[in-house]
């Protein structure tokens, strides 16, 4: 099957030329003077009251106090030494024009109260089309919160969140809310809640970020016709939890090491999942605490009530279920994946017949011992995850210490001789006998 | 890309059903040799025919002629009536009206449902149904909870909300009807309905869920600052409103404590929003903590407005009469344990449950620590958790709704490791299909929890059961829970839509098999046959009052007293049947061919219903509830002279 390019990711990039049209006019189009700010008492605050809009303010190394409010367009620019720091309470600072570009600072800080919502930066609905990048933003309880300004861009920062407090007490590293047009890439998250948590939002693009040591790197909520494409997710709880969104563009991420799922899929619907990567945790590794006899990662990807999707091309890896694929998810397509040792290659639970293979297509399978005489790379013989053996390993885990005995080995072969002994189960017909090969985007 | 008959294969398509090929015994038996082939142990686990060969001896089989354990009564949402299930069949019992009309028996239709449905109406919903048939037909019955005494259940009455219409009902225990219904003034949609604990109930606290205008005239509309939320005691003896809280943002689920002393409610939003997006605005919402001794006293005290003729004390932040609880966004479910002690904030759209101390709320309200810290434990249980259950071990049961799990925790642990113990508060989850809502344990929400069973109302049934079309069914799910894993024993489907049930030991609840015949249901049947000079148990008699006639009949199975009554065209006719069978299971009903009329007639029991005799000629009436033999022969005329 042919991936076309979807009609969102092209206006994506008409937006984003637009934006740095927007910034191209509003340094050179008004005529804007460029301010040299030195550090001392009320500095900044006062070289923001003085300044015109379109100005721009390069603020000198040195430590300048927080609590700053950017209502009007400015570009404010760091070098290296330039620190903003916050009093520990509320936002170090405040966005609530438009056009403003915050670059190349340290932002630090914050307050501590999650119903303040106190982060390093926060941008109010006014703050449309601006520009935050190569900042490096630490000890703030949320990095940086988009509440609901459009068209923002958050490229390029460091964001390291409190190690030291609970984790529920902890913000996340970007908060999203009810922001279309957001595109947030190229940041490293660490330490927070969430990576990215976005709510009640659309036509976001979370790309080529590193989210590590985080509950979830991406915590998604009803965001429709959205990208996220190119991440790399490391021990965190969740990589990938999208949830209620339709119209995804899941391309090209890479999850190692997180603890309960790689990839998780609740109510997405209609949405492209390809050339994804899930690596589960290598055994031993971590106490895994949901499950007192495992230790490795839960499920490769977990398929619930998602619909009209397309799953191709992705690489799930070393987990203890590799995909569970339950709730009646529907009309989904499934095809060119490799699956590989996992404990439990697919937990089907459903009564449906599923056919997991497209255009004479199927996927790859680790544990598949079949041939391939006629050398056309799909083996001779269809794979039947659910067969038997894996309805009495999803209802008996402790059957899974006889996998690989002699006796469920003659059960499976029972199983591929008379086939249908339960009601529902899926079925490869053209599996691969080599694993396909991912399209390298990020390295793992 | 291939086309979606590819991808679903029909079991007719794959032209072969297991029953065709092995049967389920033949299966198990392979797999029990197999296993003894393997030499591996614990083979009886491996049989996929043995439902639950756990070691307990919990049994959720109950075999013909057996009797249940506990009595579930279940709600049943936008139907409108209650439910009572028998556990751990799980087999469905009695289907009580509440809110709404019911065909079988009359309930919406007869004198004494009706002054049940009306007699607790405000004036101006009165007269705004006026014009639309007298009652409401529909209502969304979310919460059903038993009264208590010291703590648990004492078998008096259920009470039960009524989102759709702002209602709260009454079932009485010991004959299982409805015997009151209120509206709820200045509130707008009851959801979360608990009864007081202790030292008993006492007060029935019902939460207003939506914000709206105090009056709600149409005099404020587009101005959603000036909207309000109103948390209700009422008075669950007299089923009348005590008093009522003005809060900050809105109110969900609520529940009460042990001591008798506070109350909770879980707020989803704090925004006051009045679309989804300014609804999950917030980072953090809250749970509302009310103090019912400060409450009370200022009540007393006269510090309240009298809105629509109940107190209204002010209980916005910033009052001496509740606290406010910042929990992550939109938290859901709210459970105290039957520890006495603990209570559960479940986070919805946060992976946590957030733990309250009761023994810290005087601090809390003193002012002595801030409302953080009443929390004392916040674990990380999975995603969506919504409702949370008890057993008598200290553990939890929450339910996942993202998860589709039911997972279960230890709540010393939970609290341990928030004290930063490297210990893991969840000791098992298992799987539900699909989605949980709300769950609930035997005697779970009592001090007597015995941590039996589990049940989890499952919001969809998917591909579950055989398809019965577009529209499927819930699924309900038991789960033994004497083990340590939890096992799921039953699918229990159902129909819409039952969101909460309870779980009562069978021992409590010991309803009467037939009617006084006295009973204040038909007070006012009573009352009129006594002016008309009539005995309802023994006469039969047509009393004429101008343009009214009243016509009394009794019951005997198979008969009617009355084998004719005649009325004249366009006379307003009240039918009185009494019931003489004082035998259990003898119900007798009374049905009016052609005139829209049915009801029924319990044993011992007078139900009346009155009607337009417009439609003149030979109306056949008959009972219509099974009782004898010659159960088709049990009927009579009702001539109607033209006018």
């Amino acid at each position: 099957m042919q991936v076309k390019e979807t009609k969102p990711f092209r206006a994506i990039h008409l937006w984003v030329a637009l934006i740095f049209l927007a910034n191209f006019f509003g340094c050179f189009s008004v005529r804007a003077a460029t301010i040299e700010v030195k550090p001392g008492p009320n500095a900044l605050v006062n070289a923001i009251l003085n300044a015109q809009p379109g100005d721009q303010l390069q603020l000198l190394s040195g430590i300048y106090s927080g609590k700053l409010v950017i209502n009007k367009t400015l570009m404010i620019t760091g070098q290296s030494g330039t620190i903003i720091r916050g009093d520990g309470a509320g936002h170090v600072i405040t966005v609530s024009a438009p056009n403003v570009t915050i670059q190349s600072l340290t932002i630090e800080n914050s307050g501590d109260q999650l119903s303040t919502e106190d982060s390093g930066i926060f941008l109010t609905k006014e703050s449309t089309n601006s520009l935050i990048r190569n900042n490096f933003l630490r000890n703030n309880l949320i990095g940086i919160y988009l509440k609901g300004s459009e068209n923002v861009v958050i490229r390029n920062n460091i964001i390291s969140g409190r190690q030291y407090q609970r984790v529920n007490n902890r913000g996340n590293g970007v908060q999203i809310w009810n922001a279309p047009g957001a595109i947030i890439e190229d940041n490293k998250i660490e330490y927070g809640r969430d990576g990215i948590f976005v709510t009640t939002s659309h036509h976001n693009i979370f790309r080529n970020n590193h989210m590590t040591n985080l509950r979830y790197a991406i915590h998604y909520m009803y965001t429709h016709h959205s990208e996220v494409s190119g991440n790399l997710s490391t021990n965190n709880h969740i990589a990938y939890a999208l949830m209620f969104s339709d119209y995804l563009k899941v391309n090209d991420n890479v999850s190692i090491n997180d603890r309960d799922r790689g990839v998780l899929l609740n109510f997405v619907n209609y949405s492209n999942i390809t050339n994804n990567r899930v690596q589960g945790i290598a055994l031993q590794q971590i106490n895994h605490p949901n499950v007192e006899e495992s230790h490795i990662t839960e499920k490769c990807i977990f398929f619930y009530n998602s619909n009209m999707n397309t799953v191709e091309n992705n690489h799930f890896n070393g987990c203890e279920i590799g995909i569970h694929f339950t709730a009646g998810s529907q009309d989904n397509h499934i095809f060119g994946n490799a699956f590989i040792n996992n404990r439990t290659q697919v937990k089907y639970v459903g009564t449906r017949h599923l056919e997991w293979s497209s255009e004479k297509r199927g996927n790859y399978w680790s544990d598949h011992p079949a041939f391939d005489l006629d050398d056309d790379n799909i083996a001779d013989q269809s794979y039947r995850p659910n067969d038997l053996t894996d309805q009495l390993i999803w209802r008996h885990p402790i059957a899974k210490l006889l996998l690989n005995s002699p006796a469920m080995q003659v059960l499976r072969w029972a199983q591929s001789e008379f086939p249908g002994l339960h009601p529902g189960g899926i079925k490869d017909s053209f599996p691969l006998m080599t694993i396909p090969a991912q399209m390298d985007s990020v390295d793992g | 890309m291939t086309n979606k008959k590819d991808h679903d294969e029909s079991a007719e398509q794959t032209g072969i059903t297991r029953r065709e090929l092995l049967g389920g015994s033949v299966a198990s038996a392979a797999v029990v040799g197999v296993g003894a082939l393997a030499g591996a142990a614990g083979t009886a686990a491996l049989m996929p025919g043995v439902a639950h060969a756990s070691s307990s001896d919990n049994k959720a089989e109950v075999a013909p002629g057996d009797l249940d354990d506990y009595y579930g009564f279940w709600s049943s949402g936008q139907a409108g009536e209650l439910r009572i299930l028998g556990i751990p069949s799980m087999r469905e019992l009695m289907r009580v009206p509440v809110f709404n009309r019911c065909s079988a028996s009359g309930w919406g239709q007869t004198n004494e449902s009706l002054k049940v449905l009306t007699d607790g109406l405000l004036p101006e919903t009165k007269k705004f149904l006026e014009s639309r048939g007298g009652t409401w037909d529909n209502g969304d019955l979310h919460h059903p909870h038993m009264s208590f005494t010291d703590g648990t259940y004492d078998g008096r009455y259920l009470f039960m909300n009524d989102k759709a219409n702002t209602r709260v009902a009454r079932v009485r225990c010991d004959v299982m009807k409805c015997d009151k219904i209120i509206e709820i003034p200045n509130a707008s949609d009851i959801h979360g309905l608990r009864p007081q604990k202790y030292p008993r109930t006492g007060y029935v606290f019902a939460n207003g869920e939506h914000r709206v205008p105090i009056p709600n005239d149409g005099s404020i509309l587009d101005e959603p600052e000036k909207y309000h939320a109103i948390f209700t005691a009422i008075d669950g003896d007299k089923m009348e409103v005590a008093w009522q809280v003005m809060v900050d943002g809105n109110l969900d689920n609520c529940d009460a404590d042990y001591q008798g002393l506070y109350a909770f409610s879980t707020c989803y939003n704090s925004e006051e929003g009045v679309t989804l997006a300014e609804m999950t605005a917030n980072e953090q919402d809250w749970a509302i903590v009310f103090d019912i001794k400060r409450i009370e006293a200022a009540v007393k005290q006269g510090k309240f407005k009298k809105i629509n003729g109940v107190p209204v004390v002010d209980g916005r932040k910033g009052s001496p009469y509740t606290r406010y609880i910042p929990v992550s966004n939109s938290p859901h479910g709210c459970n105290t344990a039957p520890d006495g002690r603990h209570v559960v904030i479940n986070g919805k759209l946060s992976p946590t449950v957030s733990v309250i101390d009761v023994t810290k709320l005087p601090d809390l309200f003193n002012d002595k620590i801030k409302p953080r810290d009443a929390i004392v434990a916040e674990p990380e249980l999975g995603l969506g958790p919504l409702h949370t259950a008890f057993d008598n071990k200290g553990n939890a049961y929450t339910t996942l709704f993202l998860d589709s799990q039911a997972v279960k925790w230890n709540i010393e642990k939970a609290i341990q490791a928030y004290q930063g113990k490297d210990v893991n508060p969840i000791l098992h989850k298992v799987d539900v299909h699909y989605q949980p809502g709300h769950n609930h344990t035997s005697m779970g929400e009592t001090k007597e929890a015995d941590g039996k069973w589990l049940v989890s109302l499952n919001k969809f049934s998917k591909d579950r059961y055989i398809n019965v079309g577009p529209m499927k069914p819930e699924n309900e799910q038991l789960i033994d829970i004497t083990g340590k894993k939890m096992k799921v024993v039953h699918d229990g489907p159902t129909y819409a839509e039952p969101h909460d049930c309870i779980i009562v030991r069978a021992d409590i609840v010991n309803p009467n098999s037939i009617w006084d015949s006295m009973d204040p249901m038909w007070s006012d049947a009573i009352e009129q046959a006594k002016k008309d000079g009539v005995k309802l148990t023994k006469d039969s008699k047509i009393i004429r009052d101008g343009k009214k006639v009243r016509v009394y009949m009794t019951s005997a199975a198979p008969m009617f007293s009355m084998e004719k009554f005649t009325v004249k065209q366009g006379d307003e006719v009240t039918v009185y049947v009494s019931n003489q069978d004082k035998i259990d299971d003898l119900a007798h009903g009374f049905t009016i061919a052609n005139y829209g009329v049915a009801m029924e007639v319990g044993p011992n029991a007078t139900s009346s219903v009155t009607f337009t005799a417009d439609r003149p000629g030979v109306h056949w009436f008959y009972c219509q509830w099974f009782c004898h033999a010659l159960h088709m022969e049990m009927r009579g005329r009702m001539l109607v002279e033209p006018a």
